[in-house]
Formats: structure tokens, sequence, C-alpha cells
């Protein structure tokens, strides 16, 4: 075994004007290791692989494969050369077969270019046997889960020979069990003798995996490791640079009446497939309830239904005891706060500045900001609203006058987040809220939403909106594919799967695995165990209700 | 029963152009490239087809001349919606008023002639007969003893599916339409191909030219495409592309369009007849749009965002 299989000497990347991406990285992965890259969001991990991968020339440095100087101008140069890399986003042709896939770029031909398959097929399906990937090289890829994608781009690697196998974040989009999976397939690609670099910001699964510890911090090699005696808090200061707590504080939830009621939600799209089916719960003041589920199994539309973005078909929601089901997106967004799965397309106007982004909604909602004309806003009070915005949610920014597309992920997230969270609203609808954001803004604003639980009026004296201060917590209902996330803040955890809630569970009852069976289908939908709570509510305010309420 | 073979002839004829452009333009489907200068490259191939046969007094570099016509309609095309990333649509339109201003206005200037220009000088495409067909019973009156470019074309819908599903270059083609970044991620170039797909296009469109100057007619008109690039467009949407599909809808086209000029012997007004085959294209349309709405599609949920509505 080579022990400076790959070795990285000084790799600077700059991004003009000034954003140092690498700095003077030096990196040696051994022969035969899984070695691990780990990092917060642009620590630097992804970059300095996608310059050994050839997607992106560094500014100086250099890089030996094999005890030879190499520098791939593409991807297609580093796959010949033995070098593949599977990315966060999946490079498939959804109507293509997995084989078709596989061969598309080196596709087995003879004369005229027409295909010539028996061959190749018998090669693709041998390397699928070979390496235990369980798939049927004949299914179309979009009928596929996002777990047997994952093996596709793998098998593409595999097809064309590739000695390192390069794994962006692989876990991100995988429950638990398919999680569980890719780490036995790996360990087999490894045992053949494949390289593995693992690119990761989750901790246990670095420590379950790798033989190799490599931790990033922006842009530098903090540290490299053997896996031995390591644990969490280890990794996490490296990686942050300071102690993290990693759970988030959070006193027993005191429930009150009910925010907010969906009853037999049912939604079919314009493709005739039922994405919602026949979906109730409630949200009651003071919890927080947690939507898992893979993606695509109603969650978006169930959104778009709550926030009037979609049209409701059949069944109806209530906030706040009001029947919305026929209302106006602008009425129901006096009754709830929203944050938005995508920052960038629907969270925030990029181009627009910080202070414009910070009053949206407002604007129309909120009296306060208007000038002495009443049709027009005034430029000073919005500027005022967004100092005291970036002020309450520690927004690090030059001033409110900057575009926010200049701010990193995490500001940009709790200028979105701080906006809902200043409407005075009893319900919190949050999608995704920490989606992309870097570990000390999810800690922030994971905080805030716990505080948002316990008083939706504390900071929201300055608005005036709606019915002013409350003292009671807000209802929350938490979309998050993040099932830490889900078992950290959610009081109750609804699992969707098919358009259906099939689960309804309390965290400290049940666990990760069980969550990822329902999510899966594997486990049949709970008979209604949910709480009827309509005559629990009755008696409003106070400690009450059932589930994971404090009684 | 002489009058049925004279219709179904006619029909023949009259969807060979239809169905050329429309085996162009599957190839842009394909490559989900909007193409709608197939109008303009039909007449651009039309005209130079005419001119090089005039000059050369040759219907070969006749049809080469239409197909390089087409061709160069269908470069500028590809430089400007791939390389340089414009409007398809925009620069479509722009295609097909060069074709239509600038074929005008060069039949004007080069043979001092409004409205059309004929002359014994320009030579036709041979018209030809193929052995054995003209004998089949029943089939063979109709296919025989047509311009050869009539027999290239029905080779060619043959050809083109089986270089479209059972090539290298198909498999190919059909990624870059459906996912580019698919395609560029294993190393091919996906502007590449989609810009050969436009080339391709373009010389088929040409060839559809030269078979309405040298073939179908022996003569340029102005603007005598007269809307079949767009009718060979609907027909691709119509059929998603499948060439064998192609060719179906082409011959119902052309039977229309032949019936049409059937019934100018009658008195139903010239102005009536003359909408037949559109007509019939909308409701083959309108036909295909309910079967689509009842079909199961891409999934699709509401979209939108909940800043703009909110504001």
């Amino acid at each position: 075994m080579d022990d400076h299989f790959i070795e990285m000497r000084s790799l600077i990347k700059v991004y003009p004007p000034d954003t140092l991406a690498l700095d003077q990285v030096d990196l040696t992965i051994k022969e035969g290791e899984i070695h691990s890259l780990i990092g917060e969001n642009g620590a630097g991990k992804s970059t300095l692989m996608k310059v050994l991968y050839g997607m992106i020339s560094a500014s100086s440095g250099e890089i030996s494969f094999r005890g030879r100087r190499v520098r791939y101008a593409s991807p297609r140069e580093a796959v010949a050369a033995g070098i593949g890399m599977v990315h966060q986003e999946f490079m498939l042709v959804p109507s293509y077969t997995i084989y078709e896939n596989v061969i598309l770029g080196a596709e087995p031909v003879g004369r005229l270019g027409a295909l010539r398959n028996a061959d190749a097929r018998r090669r693709v399906q041998s390397l699928v046997d070979r390496y235990g990937l369980s798939l049927n090289i004949d299914d179309r890829v979009c009928d596929t889960s996002v777990g047997a994608q994952q093996k596709v781009e793998i098998l593409k690697l595999l097809y064309r020979d590739v000695d390192v196998l390069i794994m962006d974040e692989p876990t991100a989009v995988l429950t638990p069990q398919e999680t569980g999976e890719l780490f036995r397939r790996l360990r087999d690609l490894n045992a053949a003798g494949k390289t593995i670099i693992f690119i990761s910001h989750k901790l246990d699964e670095v420590l379950e995996l790798s033989d190799t510890i490599t931790v990033m911090r922006r842009g530098r090699r903090v540290a490299t490791w053997e896996n031995r005696g390591l644990g969490k808090a280890d990794l996490a200061r490296a990686m942050v640079g300071r102690d993290v707590v990693f759970s988030v504080d959070k006193p027993p939830a005191y429930c009150g009446d009910v925010v907010f009621e969906a009853r037999d939600l049912s939604y079919v799209d314009a493709g005739g497939r039922r994405r919602l089916d026949g979906v109730s719960f409630e949200v009651r003041r003071g919890e927080i309830v947690g939507i898992a589920g893979v993606e695509g199994n109603g969650q978006l539309e169930l959104v778009q239904l709550i926030t009037g973005l979609g049209p409701i078909q059949s069944g109806q929601v209530k906030i706040c005891g009001r029947d919305v089901t026929r209302v106006p997106v602008i009425e129901r967004r006096k009754l709830m706060c929203y944050v938005p799965q995508d920052r960038k397309a629907s969270g925030s106007a990029q181009n627009m500045s910080l202070a414009d982004n910070a009053v949206m909604t407002h604007h129309r909602l909120n009296p306060r900001l208007e000038s002495r004309w009443k049709a027009l806003l005034s430029p000073a009070r919005c500027r005022r609203f967004a100092q005291n915005l970036v002020e309450t949610f520690g927004v690090l920014t030059p001033n409110v006058d900057t575009p926010i597309s200049s701010l990193s992920g995490g500001n940009q997230q709790k200028v979105v987040v701080g906006r809902e969270f200043l409407f005075s609203a009893d319900f919190v609808l949050l999608d995704q809220p920490t989606r992309g954001v870097d570990v000390g803004s999810v800690e922030f604003i994971q905080r805030e939403i716990i505080r948002k639980r316990d008083s939706a009026g504390d900071v929201t004296a300055d608005v005036g909106a709606g019915e002013g201060a409350v003292a009671a917590g807000a209802g929350c209902l938490l979309i998050s594919a993040d099932l830490d996330e889900l078992f950290s803040l959610a009081d109750r955890i609804l699992v969707m799967h098919r358009g259906q809630v099939v689960a309804d569970l309390v965290p400290r009852d049940t666990t990760r695995e069980e969550v990822g069976e329902y999510m899966l289908g594997v486990r049949e939908s709970q008979s209604e165990r949910r709480p009827r709570a309509q005559a629990a509510s009755a008696s409003a305010l106070g400690p009450a209700g059932e589930g994971a309420c404090v009684k | 029963m002489h009058l049925v073979v004279e219709m179904l002839r006619s029909s023949v004829l009259a969807a060979t152009p239809v169905l050329l452009a429309g085996l162009g333009g599957t190839y842009t489907y394909y490559a989900n490239v909007f193409n709608i200068a197939m109008e303009g490259m039909m007449l651009i191939g039309a005209f130079t087809a005419v001119a090089g046969s005039y000059l050369a007094g040759s219907w070969v570099v006749g049809m080469l001349a239409g197909m390089a016509g087409g061709l160069v309609a269908a470069l500028v095309f590809a430089v400007f919606a791939v390389y340089l990333k414009t409007d398809e649509f925009v620069t479509g339109t722009a295609i097909n008023m060069l074709g239509l201003g600038g074929t005008t206005y060069a039949l004007r200037q080069m043979f001092r002639v409004k409205g059309a220009f004929m002359s014994p000088r320009i030579q036709a495409i041979p018209r030809i007969r193929i052995p054995l067909i003209g004998t089949l019973p029943g089939i063979g009156p109709v296919l025989s003893g047509h311009p050869f470019l009539v027999y290239v074309t029905l080779a060619l819908a043959i050809l083109i599916e089986w270089h479209i599903f059972r090539t290298r270059y198909g498999l190919r083609l059909r990624a870059s339409g459906e996912d580019p970044r698919a395609v560029d991620s294993v190393g091919v170039s996906s502007d590449r191909i989609r810009a050969q797909a436009i080339l391709i296009s373009g010389a088929l469109c040409g060839l559809a030219g030269v078979y309405l100057s040298l073939g179908y007619v022996t003569l340029f008109a102005e603007n005598m495409s007269n809307g079949r690039g767009w009718i060979a467009l609907a027909v691709i949407i119509l059929t998603r592309g499948r060439p064998l599909g192609l060719l179906t809808m082409s011959l119902v086209f052309g039977f229309f369009d032949g019936l049409g000029l059937s019934l100018q012997s009658t008195k139903i007004p010239p102005q009536f007849t003359q909408m037949v085959p559109y007509i019939a294209t909308i409701a083959a349309l309108y036909l295909y749009s309910r079967e689509k709405r009842q079909a199961p599609s891409a999934p699709t949920g509401p979209t939108g965002s909940s800043e703009q509505a909110g504001q």
C-alpha cells in the first residue's frame, strides 16, 4: 500500500476579489483507506476535492497521484486517471434506465455508432452483483429511490474503473437505513481495494466510518487524526474552534389551545398523482410539531396548501380557530409566521438590500412603517426596523443597505427567520429552517425557535400587527429533513409517507431507526393514535393536553 | 377510383416537405431546443436551391445549395441560441423574418422579379420510377413516379428513428435535452450536441425547401414555405418526436392539403378550402392535448413563492 497515494501540497484557491477558499492546504491520503474530510459549510472540504477532481483549478500548489505530479483539466481526465467523485446533486437522466445512465459518455459502439449492449450489460450487471448494490439495471432512474440513485452514481464510476471514490456529503439526502446500507457498500468497496474520501459535517458518521479524519476550518486544514479513541467533542472543537453544545437546552412544552388544525387535506396534482391523502393533525400553542419524511412525500404540497400557494381541493385548514381554506395569502400571513424552505428563491429577494428584505410582508401589515402619506413607506422607519432585526437576531452585516446576497448563508437565514419571528402570530410554519446554514447559526436559530415556542409575543412589541403581545408561546410546525434537528427540537414527530401521516411519535419514546422505518414505508401506518384534542383544548391555556406535553 | 388515387398521390407530395422539416426538427426536439426557425430555414433553402439550380443549370448543385442555405441559417441560430445563450424564441423569430425578408429582397435584386421567379433554366429534381413499386396493386399507382426526394424522405424517417433510439449519438442527444448537466458531467459537451442537432435540422429543413422549389413545383415564390415549418413544429410536438409517428401525421396533413386543393374545383370559396389543412392541424392539437390531460405526466405541484404572493 502506498502511503503517499495522493499528496496535495500548499494548495491555494482564491475567488476574486478576496475570498480565500483554500489557504495553503497540505493533505496526504494513503492507498486503501477511508479518509474523511470534516468541516462546516464553507470550510473548503468540497472545494479541495473539486480541485483534485479537475472541476476547479487551484490558484497555486501541486497535487501528485501515485507519485506523479498531476493537474486534471476536467473531471473526465480525473476519471480516466482513476479518481471519481459522487456529488450531492446527482447527475442522472431521469427517464433513462440505470444501465443507460451508467454507459452514457462511455458507450460501447459498433459500426456507424450503433450501440452494442450485450457485453456492456453483462459488465454492468456483474459490477452490481460483485459489490452487492442490489439494483435492477433496467429500472428507470426516476422510479428509484434517492438511495438507489446514489448507488447508480457509484456504479457509473465503477464502470469507468476508478480506484479513488470521493463522496461529497453522501448522507445528506439519505434516511438512517439508507445511510447504514451506504456504509456497508462503502466498506465492501474499501475491502476490494478502493480508496474512499468521505466528505461530511456529521460527526457520528465520520467517527463510525473512517480510518483517518481530517478537519478543515475556513479553508485551512486544522488537523489530521487516526480514528482511534477520538470523540465528537474533539472533532467539534477543531471544526468550530470552540466548544459546542450538542443538545439544545429545551424546557418541557406547556401546551395550550389549538392554533393550527388541518382536517382531511387531500391534493391531486396536475398529473393525476395523489400528493396528499387525508392529512389531519393539529398544533397547539407552546409545542413544536415536527414533520419527518423522505423528500417528495407530500411535505411540499402540505406547505403550499397551508400558505395558500396552492388551492385546497378538499379538506380544511384552520389557523387560530379561523377557517382559512378559502382565504387569500395576505390574510393568512396575518395569522402565521412562515420560514420558507428555499432562502434564495422564496425567502428573500437576493438583489435587494437587507432592509428591503427585512420589511417584506411587514410593509403591508405594519402601519408603523408608513410615512405621513398613508400609501408610502417611510425609508427611515424601514431602516430602523431592519436595524432592530439585525441587533435582535445577531446578523453580521456592515449595514442594513448591503444587498442580502453578499451576506453568508447563515446570516441571510437569520434575516429571514428574524423577519418572520417579528410577527406576533401564534402559528409558526418552519420549512427546513436550518438547511445549508453553518453550525453556529443553526444553534442560534434553533434556540430562537424554542424561544418562539415559549413566548410568541416577546420580540414583537415594536411591531403591533394583529393582536399584540401574547403571554403564551406559539405553535410551531417544523418540517425538516434533518432527523437530528427533529429529535432535538420537536415535541411530537409526525412522519409523512406517500402523502399520508403514517405515524405520530414522541421523540423520547422513539428512535431514529423507528422514524426511518416509517419514512421508508417499511412499517405499516400507525392506527389513529393521535389525541383528538377537541375536548382537551376546551380547557384552553395552561399546561393541558396529552402526548409530549407536560400534564 | 382515379380520383382517390390522385388525392392520395397529392397527399404524399404535400406531406413530404412537412415530413422532411419535421425529421430535422426531431433532432432539436430531443435536444430540447425550441426550434421555431424551421420555417425560415426552409424558405432560405428553397431560395438558394432555385438560385443554385438556375445559375449552375444542375439540380445537384441546386440541392446542395438548398441544404447549404438551411445550414447557414441553422449555424446562425446555433451560435446565438447555444453559445451566446440568447432566447431561442427571439432568435428563431429573427431567423424567420430574415428568411422572409431576405429571400424576397434577393429575389428582386438577383432576378428582377416580384412575386415568383420561373425559368426554363431552373432544373427540377428528376422523377423516378422505382421498379416493382409501380406494379404493386393498390398502393403502386400512389407511390410511383414521384420526385426522388420523396423516397429519400421515407427512407430517412426509418433511418432517423434508428439514429435517435439505437445509436450513441441518439443516447447522448436525448440525454442532453433532458438533463444537460448529466451529459456534461461524463465529459461530453451538451452544448456541442445541441449545436449539432440544430445544424442537422437546418440541413433537413433546407432539403425540405429544395423539395418545395425544385420538386413540388419548379419555381421560387415569395413566402413559398407558407407555414409548413410551423405545421412541422406542431406535428413534432403532437407526435412527441417519434419519426414514424411523424410520417403518419405528415400524411394526414398532406391529405387535408390535397383535399383543400381538390375542393377548389367545387363551389366552396377558395379562402375556405385553403384553410382546410390548418383547421385540421388545430383539431389535431386539440385532440392531442385532451388526451395528454388525461394521461399522467411529470409530477408537478402548485408552485410559487410566498414572498411574492405575500407582498
